[in-house]
């Protein structure tokens, strides 16, 4: 069954500014998609209308199989979850596990089926010890840990992430990716993600759907979507930056590279082909000054 | 500015932070009854060395409560300004003050005083109580003495965002500096306005979002709350106790002395 079907969507805001135009968007279960596109594409009028936040002007929207409309709020957001881009937004309680326990308390549960779930949700994001922590008083990489525990507490199939790498140093970014990595494979949850950033996206997404403004450009795994370059230029993003180099290295310098590498380990692969053996020297373990 | 509003020594751990705040909250409310009833300074006075002794003991840094106190100590000082100059018969002294002639009487300046100790005993319980009970705890055990849950889920939404809209005004009011906006009383008071604005207008968006954000985790118009914890034994005893002390010192001060 496709955990989100969008089909023939439209959306225009009340100013008249066209955001989506009659995009199909589909995710099977336990897929790990990135939806990309630059600022104004549409990334973010086409997730809130995944959550219900917008409503579409025209068009299908279906979750786990049911139209968006059919469902209540406690069966879509038991469905779907969003981690919005700025923490701030999301955490408002005064304490992490006030925060966590938010989403399952107004399900009803039985407190220690709460407690449960706080605690679930904040080891899968590996905060446990920040439980009785003040928000305020927490890291930005904490408070976005934070945020997509308290997400996680509702227990949803679908997990909706507005550039949850935005404001990340490169640690948390890996970090971050690592968690939602972990989620996709060993909870088996379906993680659509939104964002500009292209360089990790290939270690990471099964499928990328590349939106311009309003529109699907192209959806397919990463090495159909960063093969089309003038797609990519059109649409305002870039390679990754070890695929810019190999593809600098193969245009300009002549270097027989084959296809194009999208990872540090494709492109090593690649390289180490390339270098003949006698050159290569063995335990170097540090780059000198 | 964030000195003002930090609450880093209530997560401390000490004898006063392990009290259940629905005891402070208590023992505090008796505590000012006491001080703003008081017919004498002596009780409100007494109060507030307690207070202060107990908030050094603690360590908080005294710059902290300097800053606490500043806005308490500016209107205890015009209270007994204004009280020693209007109220009373007996004069005191006499000033001239731009062709005005003032002159301070003894029954005011007592009554100043003991205004004035009445509030800064009232404000350092106030304090003490800050100091050693995190705002959302105390928020929570408001709602054990049946305060309304609209009430209480307002004054956690307010104190969570105060931060954010700090910070906020704090990047917002760096930007300006940095770009001259407080270089002339004029311009800082267009930079000022401006500023006063844009956080007016970043606190509806913000609630907006957060409102966005609640409603995708269930929110239907009232936060849930967790139970609250069955109070315990030492607690209850504890509560007696401070009770207590308060009401006996209470009985000494205001009527033992002349008794």
């Amino acid at each position: 069954m496709r955990a989100v079907d969008v089909q023939g969507v439209s959306f225009t805001y009340d100013d008249g500014t066209e955001a989506l135009a009659g995009i199909d968007f589909c995710v099977e279960e336990g897929e790990f998609v990135a939806v990309l596109g630059s600022n104004g594409s549409g990334k973010t009028t086409l997730i809130q209308l995944l959550v219900g936040l917008l409503k579409a002007k025209s068009g299908r929207i279906a979750i786990g199989g049911r139209e968006i409309g059919s469902l209540t709020a406690e069966e879509l957001y038991q469905r779907v979850g969003l981690v919005f881009q700025n923490p701030n937004d999301q955490l408002f309680a005064a304490t992490v596990e006030e925060d966590c326990a938010f989403g399952p308390r107004n399900l009803n549960l039985p407190e220690p089926d709460v407690q449960r779930r706080v605690t679930e949700s904040l080891a899968a994001v590996t905060a446990l010890s920040l439980r009785g922590r003040a928000i305020h008083h927490l890291s930005f990489g904490e408070q976005k840990r934070v945020s997509l525990a308290g997400v996680l507490a509702m227990r949803p199939a679908v997990l909706i992430l507005d550039e949850p790498t935005a404001g990340l140093d490169p640690a948390g970014e890996a970090q971050m990716m690592q968690l939602l990595k972990k989620l996709n494979r060993e909870e088996r949850m379906t993680v659509i993600l939104a964002t500009h950033s292209v360089d990790m996206l290939p270690l990471f997404a099964n499928r990328i759907y590349v939106l311009d403004r309003g529109r699907v450009l192209q959806q397919g795994p990463s090495e159909e979507i960063f093969c089309h370059q003038e797609m990519i230029v059109r649409a305002k993003l870039r390679l990754p930056y070890v695929s810019r180099l190999m593809y600098e290295m193969k245009r300009h310098d002549g270097v027989p590279i084959d296809g194009l590498p999208l990872t540090i380990g494709e492109a090593r692969a690649q390289l180490l082909e390339l270098i003949p053996k006698e050159m290569i020297l063995p335990g170097i373990e540090e780059i000198g000054p | 500015m964030f000195e003002l509003f930090s609450d880093i020594f209530t997560y401390r751990d000490n004898a006063l932070t392990r009290i259940d705040p629905r005891v402070k909250l208590l023992v505090a409310l008796a505590a000012i009854i006491a001080v703003v009833t008081a017919a004498r300074p002596i009780l409100p006075l007494g109060v507030f060395v307690l207070c202060l002794g107990t908030i050094a003991i603690l360590r908080i840094p005294a710059k902290l409560v300097a800053l606490r106190l500043a806005a308490p100590f500016s209107t205890v000082a015009i209270l007994v300004v204004i009280q020693t100059f209007i109220t009373g018969t007996t004069p005191l002294f006499t000033l001239t003050l731009g062709g005005w002639t003032l002159t301070a009487k003894a029954e005011g300046l007592r009554q100043g005083l003991l205004l004035g100790t009445r509030v800064l005993g009232a404000i350092s319980i106030v304090l003490l109580l800050g100091i050693a009970t995190p705002a959302h705890r105390i928020f929570q055990a408001l709602r054990g003495f049946r305060i309304s849950k609209d009430w209480v889920e307002i004054a956690i939404l307010m104190y969570r965002y105060i931060f954010v809209l700090m910070d906020r005004a704090g990047d917002l009011a760096a930007a300006q500096r940095l770009r001259l906006g407080y270089t002339a009383p004029r311009r800082a008071l267009a930079s000022f306005t401006a500023l006063a604005g844009a956080t007016v207008v970043h606190s509806f968006e913000q609630a907006g979002r957060t409102h966005d954000a609640m409603r995708l985790r269930g929110y239907r118009g009232t936060m849930p709350f967790g139970p609250l914890p069955a109070l315990g034994r030492r607690n209850r005893g504890l509560l007696v106790l401070l009770l207590t002390v308060i009401a006996a010192a209470y009985g000494f001060f205001e009527w033992g002395i002349n008794g």
